[in-house]
């Protein structure tokens, strides 16, 4: 895959707060990039820089092999652009704001009205007459991604798409980055985990405006981060607690009531292993679950306490 | 100048749907229509405050005329309409920076220059269409109320009334690019208005400046001799594209 976005070497100072500290990044065209990073950590810099809003003090950005900063209307008409708090004119309805985008993409006749009656469907907003200054949150947010696409971006580049919204909120605009998938590049910036393990396929992970990681989600759940299993029991887990702790493979235990929680270092030994030693103890086994590690234990891993 | 024309459409739609119908136009028509009123009723109003307060004293005034209605209509629109007009365009585009909808439309292939130029083109075209409304009302009530009509005096006046409003139209919208809030611009555009005034009285700003305009359409109607139009009216056009090319070349090196 080739790259949607190149970053090299990008740095951004403002007076005496160095906001993006010599950030590199290739985002492949056709994924869905979570770009991660506790509040503060650069992510909305690094967006304004790449449409054009902000300038780089140093390093550069391509979009599609087009400079940021040199070729902004070339770099602006491949892309659909949501900031953090869209800003909408109040006095116009979802109709009139898609319209009004898609002429400034020089868009019109059939195939302006087309895109404007099926993305209104996909955000949920047909046949809705209030204007937009009387939306709540979530409309606005579905409006800002539906204007997002009203050229079909190559590259769809979303600024805390849902920081601010409600769970229905959330769940509404995640099925529509989601539905994106195979059809456009989406470049997302958030610091809610759950958001990106839910819809993306690469993550980057920002830190003090540095990149500290970037990968495949896959492989950044599963390299080098500890396995778990969960076992839990009817009764006697205080018996089978100090075996299960004795094993090699096991690199900690602990209990809670029933449940017991241990940290190994090889899944295949656990398996093998555990249901004959509830055997051994005469347990009646509840279920044993090998737990995945989470984004958050990799995040926190690489970031550490501070977001 | 990408978009400008698609940006200008919009300018006017919110003109159309938005308080901005009403503020200056309707001030404009307001005085259209009562500025020959209020000078025919002026003269009978000041007669009787002076019979009834001051005995003793005879106080001539002499009944209105066409010139005293237009110079009733300079006058309004020479300072209440142009301060409304300052202080409504002064938020033209930090109200955009701050709602965050520069940040939305300037990610698409529109050029800043083109946000700038559109707000201070449909300003113009609200102003000339209200103006030019605003000073037929004024012939129109004037021709039924007194006898000589003097109405290319008139139209000079107001042609040089238009020229200054498209001169505060293009530095409101240039504050409004250089300065954060609406009224800091608007502040600053009124402190301009009033440096302007006081330097009228200086014969050589009031020759070859746009301070110039500041009386000049009244002195047109009156009569007056020695009226150099030429360098007032070429230095305001000047400093209109002055004004133009800075809040361009100031709205491109902003970050948003």
């Amino acid at each position: 895959m080739s790259g949607a976005i190149q970053i090299s070497g990008l740095t951004k100072v403002y007076k005496e707060t160095r906001a993006l500290d010599g950030v590199d990044l290739t985002v492949p065209e056709g994924s869905i990039y979570g770009f991660l990073g506790p509040n503060g950590a650069g992510k909305t810099t690094a967006l304004r820089i790449l449409t054009g809003m902000a300038r780089p003090t140093s390093g550069g950005a391509t979009v599609f092999g087009h400079d940021v900063v040199r070729a902004t209307n070339d770099v602006r008409s491949l892309i659909g652009f949501l900031p953090d708090v869209p800003g909408y004119y109040p006095w116009m309805t979802a109709e009139e704001f898609l319209r009004f985008s898609g002429k400034l993409f020089g868009l019109k006749g059939p195939v302006l009205e087309e895109r404007v009656e099926s993305l209104l469907a996909m955000a949920g907003l047909e046949g809705i007459k209030q204007r937009v200054g009387g939306y709540s949150r979530g409309m606005k947010q579905r409006l800002g991604v539906a204007q997002a696409l009203i050229n079909a971006p190559r590259l769809l580049m979303l600024d805390e798409p849902t920081s601010a919204l409600d769970p229905m909120g959330r769940k509404d605009v995640l099925e529509m980055i989601a539905a994106l998938r195979g059809r456009t590049t989406v470049f997302f910036s958030t610091h809610i985990l759950t958001d990106v393990e839910r819809v993306c396929d690469t993550v980057a992970i920002l830190d003090e405006g540095r990149v500290v990681r970037q990968a495949a989600m896959a492989e950044l759940k599963s390299e080098g981060h500890a396995l778990r299993v969960l076992v839990e029991v009817e009764q006697g887990a205080e018996e089978l607690e100090p075996l299960l702790a004795s094993q090699p493979w096991v690199v900690e235990c602990r209990r809670e009531g029933q449940v017991i929680r241990c940290v190994v270092e090889g899944m295949t030994a656990a398996r093998r292993s555990i249901p004959a030693m509830v055997v051994e103890k005469d347990l009646a086994l509840v279920r044993m679950v090998e737990e995945e590690p989470t984004l958050e234990d990799v995040f926190v891993g690489l970031v550490g306490g501070r977001s | 100048m990408h978009g400008f024309a698609v940006f200008l459409g919009k300018e006017l739609t919110e003109i159309l749907r938005t308080w901005r119908l009403y503020v200056v136009p309707g001030i404009l028509l307001f005085f259209g229509l009562t500025s020959p009123i209020i000078a025919e009723i002026t003269p009978s109003l000041l007669s009787n405050m002076a019979s009834s307060d001051v005995q003793g004293i005879v106080i001539e005034i002499p009944p209105a005329t066409t010139v005293d209605a237009y110079l009733q209509w300079s006058n309004n629109a020479m300072q209440i309409a142009l301060f409304a007009l300052i202080i409504t365009v002064a938020g033209a585009v930090s109200g955009e920076r701050r709602s965050g909808t520069a940040q939305l439309v300037l990610t698409k292939p529109v050029s800043r220059s083109a946000m700038v130029i559109a707000k201070m083109v449909s300003n113009w075209l609200l102003v000339l269409v209200t103006g030019v409304i605003s000073a037929a009302l004024c012939i129109g009530v004037t021709a039924f109320m007194f006898d000589t009509p003097l109405v290319p005096e008139f139209l000079a006046l107001v042609a040089l009334w238009y020229l200054l409003a498209c001169f505060l139209v293009a530095l409101s919208v240039t504050l409004s690019v250089l300065l954060k809030s609406q009224a800091g611009a608007a502040g600053a555009g009124l402190a301009v208005y009033f440096a302007m005034s006081v330097l009228s009285l200086w014969v050589v700003m009031r020759d070859y400046s746009p301070v110039g305009l500041l009386g000049l359409g009244d002195r047109i109607l009156t009569g007056g001799e020695d009226l150099s139009v030429f360098w007032p009216v070429a230095a305001t056009l000047m400093s209109v594209v002055i004004l133009i090319m800075l809040a361009c070349w100031a709205f491109d090196r902003q970050e948003l």
